[in-house]
């Protein structure tokens, strides 16, 4: 029997787009491929939005030395069919080449991917595909719409007032007021769809408040403003599963309450919640995190029954790491933000939770075919009498 | 050191905050970001709050959607103090960034009690003949590689700009505003500048020489000329303690 095709999307026009390579190469396409279940298949999103495939897209060679540049220069753009099933087209001198693909594993971070735009490409073309639906990353991707499903389902987040970029251009006094009125420093700034800590800032008095919103809506054109939690312990929960999510370690990233991270620390440096750092860089993720978190069990475990509530309330499946703001003093725990397709799949803490990188892609694109065959049972189409008025 | 971003007239602007105390503003050189001058930033933060910024098209700010001049930049420069409310008491440039220094002191653009001027560019007829000949060498060589491949046409004229020591290819996406940058003469500037300024530059620079240094020291009524030793054009990294030592002097 042939063995399935998995084509692993990555890329994309998206401020995490070079994370996303890392995403792919490292943690998604060597595993499925020493699984040696699959045809693995790389789908390069370029920048502009052309999408690529070709086996050289394997390599990481290929983007860290700037050959993808030429390597684009010199090929041709596949397009895609979608209307049985997911096909890749590559036009070809005499005759095009189609390759049919059975399952697709999006790891792609941010906008134009994890934002639900790819994922609705996929649900259109009827293919099955890893982690969440359209409505879920869209949620997701959206920190004012996932804190507003948290309140809808009693779930805490912190205080927070959201605008657009035209409310606040309208009427910035007055917005300011009301921020200063209803939320007390410090504040944190956040565009509401950017991940990677893009465009945050920790404010402290109403100058840096009104700049820090500029550049927030340079980023996006919806931004929140939020309290900081105090005796702050964060903490992140990566879940995989459908119906029955399967939870790693509460993983504890190592800050204190006046540190702040930006994209730098965290990525280029290897930092805390390190997308690619966890790969890049032996001092990555697990260097400046505990897992598990050193909680007591009553609130470690509070922090994971929250996690569950939120995978469940947002509608996730497949995978997700949710982030928790901890009052220590308080014992309270706070939602912070969901994240739909983790940088590297978070596969240093399931390892150590006792899931190789192989078992979770495996299990994951497993997931995958089970979601899409339990929807193949909702009826779409009915046969009405409808036209037959006209 | 704490990187932060601000939107200043509408680009996404990227500088870097260190130390406390009186404010010391730090521009960077063509080609250049904040990044340049951190190890000058970190000394003097030790006794001032030290401000550098990535200037438009370098390091991390954005590029500008337009064609600019030295004056744009200068201009640039007056809206970022003005947005973070700041009255530097110096402003250090090196070589562009001292030009810009020169230009927005002189405008009334910018102001500071003291400037710092590191190898700083802004004298630009010296190569004439030069550039002159370079122009024509250019044309022949465009006409005989005009039937190559665009990329290898691309490959060649950098080599040979390059070859050159031209800073043209330094920022490519700023080519045609490095061509008003290049031209830009401050010397006019220079000569209403009445703000105590040290002009310091590197014995062995080929870039902006020491000539250029007399050059403003004649103009400038309260400058004085500094030369180090065994110095190239970035002189505060090739000779760094002589220079610190000599800024800090200068300011105290």
């Amino acid at each position: 029997m042939n063995k399935p095709t998995v084509a692993v999307i990555f890329g994309s026009r998206s401020a995490e787009h070079d994370v996303s390579i890392v995403t792919a190469l490292a943690s998604v396409i060597k595993p499925l491929e020493l699984s040696k279940q699959y045809n693995v298949v790389p789908v390069y999103i370029a920048k502009d939005g052309r999408w690529f495939s070709d086996p050289k897209l394997k390599d990481i060679q290929l983007f860290s030395s700037g050959a993808i540049d030429e390597f684009m220069r010199k090929s041709k753009p596949v397009a895609l069919e979608f209307g049985k099933g997911l096909k890749l087209i590559q036009s070809g001198g005499m005759r095009n080449r189609s390759t049919t693909i059975d399952i697709v594993f999006p790891a792609t971070h941010g906008t134009y991917g994890e934002d639900g735009t790819l994922m609705g490409v996929l649900e259109m073309a009827n293919v099955p595909f890893v982690g969440c639906d359209v409505a879920a990353s869209a949620i997701a991707m959206d920190k004012v719409l996932s804190k507003q499903q948290a309140i809808a389902n009693n779930i805490l987040t912190p205080k927070f007032v959201y605008f657009t970029r035209h409310d606040f251009a309208r009427q910035n006094g007055s917005l300011l007021n009301k921020i200063e009125k209803d939320l007390q420093y410090p504040l944190f700034v956040k565009p509401a769809h950017l991940g990677s800590s893009i465009g945050i800032t920790r404010v402290m008095n109403r100058n840096e408040l009104e700049n820090a919103i500029e550049v927030a809506l340079h980023y996006d054109s919806k931004a929140l403003v939020e309290e900081g939690v105090s005796n702050l312990i964060e903490v992140t929960q990566p879940i995989i599963g459908n119906d029955n999510p399967q939870l790693a370690h509460l993983e504890q990233p190592l800050t204190q309450a006046e540190d702040f991270f930006d994209f730098d620390t965290k990525y280029m440096k290897g930092g805390k919640k390190g997308k690619g750092g966890a790969k890049t860089d032996s001092r990555g993720a697990q260097g400046y995190s505990k897992i598990p978190a050193d909680l007591p069990t009553d609130l470690y475990e509070k922090a994971q029954s929250i996690a569950v509530e939120v995978y469940r309330a947002v509608g996730c499946s497949g995978i997700a790491r949710i982030d928790m703001l901890i009052d220590s003093k308080s014992g309270q725990v706070y939602f912070n933000e969901i994240n739909p397709m983790p940088g590297s799949l978070y596969s240093h803490n399931w390892n150590k939770a006792g899931v190789s990188n192989i078992n979770l892609v495996t299990r994951l694109v497993e997931l995958a075919i089970e979601k899409h065959a339990e929807k193949q049972k909702i009826a779409t189409t009915f046969s009405t009498n409808y036209l037959k008025q006209f | 050191m704490n990187a932060k971003k601000i939107v200043v007239d509408g680009l996404l602007t990227n500088y870097v905050q260190a130390g406390a105390g009186r404010t010391i503003l730090l521009l960077h050189g063509w080609g250049d970001s904040a990044a340049g001058l951190q190890d000058l930033q970190k000394k003097l933060s030790e006794s001032y709050e030290v401000i550098a910024v990535d200037l438009p098209g370098f390091g991390s700010t954005q590029t500008p959607g337009s064609i600019w001049k030295l004056n744009d930049y200068a201009q640039f420069v007056s809206s970022f103090l003005g947005k973070l409310d700041i009255n530097p008491y110096a402003i250090l440039g090196h070589s562009n960034g001292g030009a810009i220094a020169i230009h927005g002191v002189s405008s009334g653009l910018l102001y500071a009690e003291k400037l710092v001027l590191l190898a700083s560019a802004g004298i630009r007829d010296e190569h004439k003949g030069r550039k002159n000949i370079l122009r024509v060498v250019a044309k022949g060589a465009k006409a005989l590689t005009a039937p190559l491949p665009r990329n290898m046409q691309d490959k060649i004229k950098r080599k040979a700009y390059q070859a050159i020591g031209s800073d043209l290819f330094v920022a490519e996406h700023l080519q045609e505003t490095f061509k008003n940058i290049v031209t830009a003469d401050v010397r006019k500037d220079a000569a209403n500048v009445v703000v105590p300024t040290l002009l310091i530059y590197g014995d062995a620079d080929t870039a902006t020489p020491v000539r250029y240094g007399k050059i403003f020291e004649a103009a400038m009524p309260y400058s004085h000329l500094e030369v180090v030793k065994g110095a190239g054009h970035f002189v505060h990294i090739d000779q760094k303690d002589a220079v610190y030592a000599s800024i800090q002097r200068f300011l105290q």
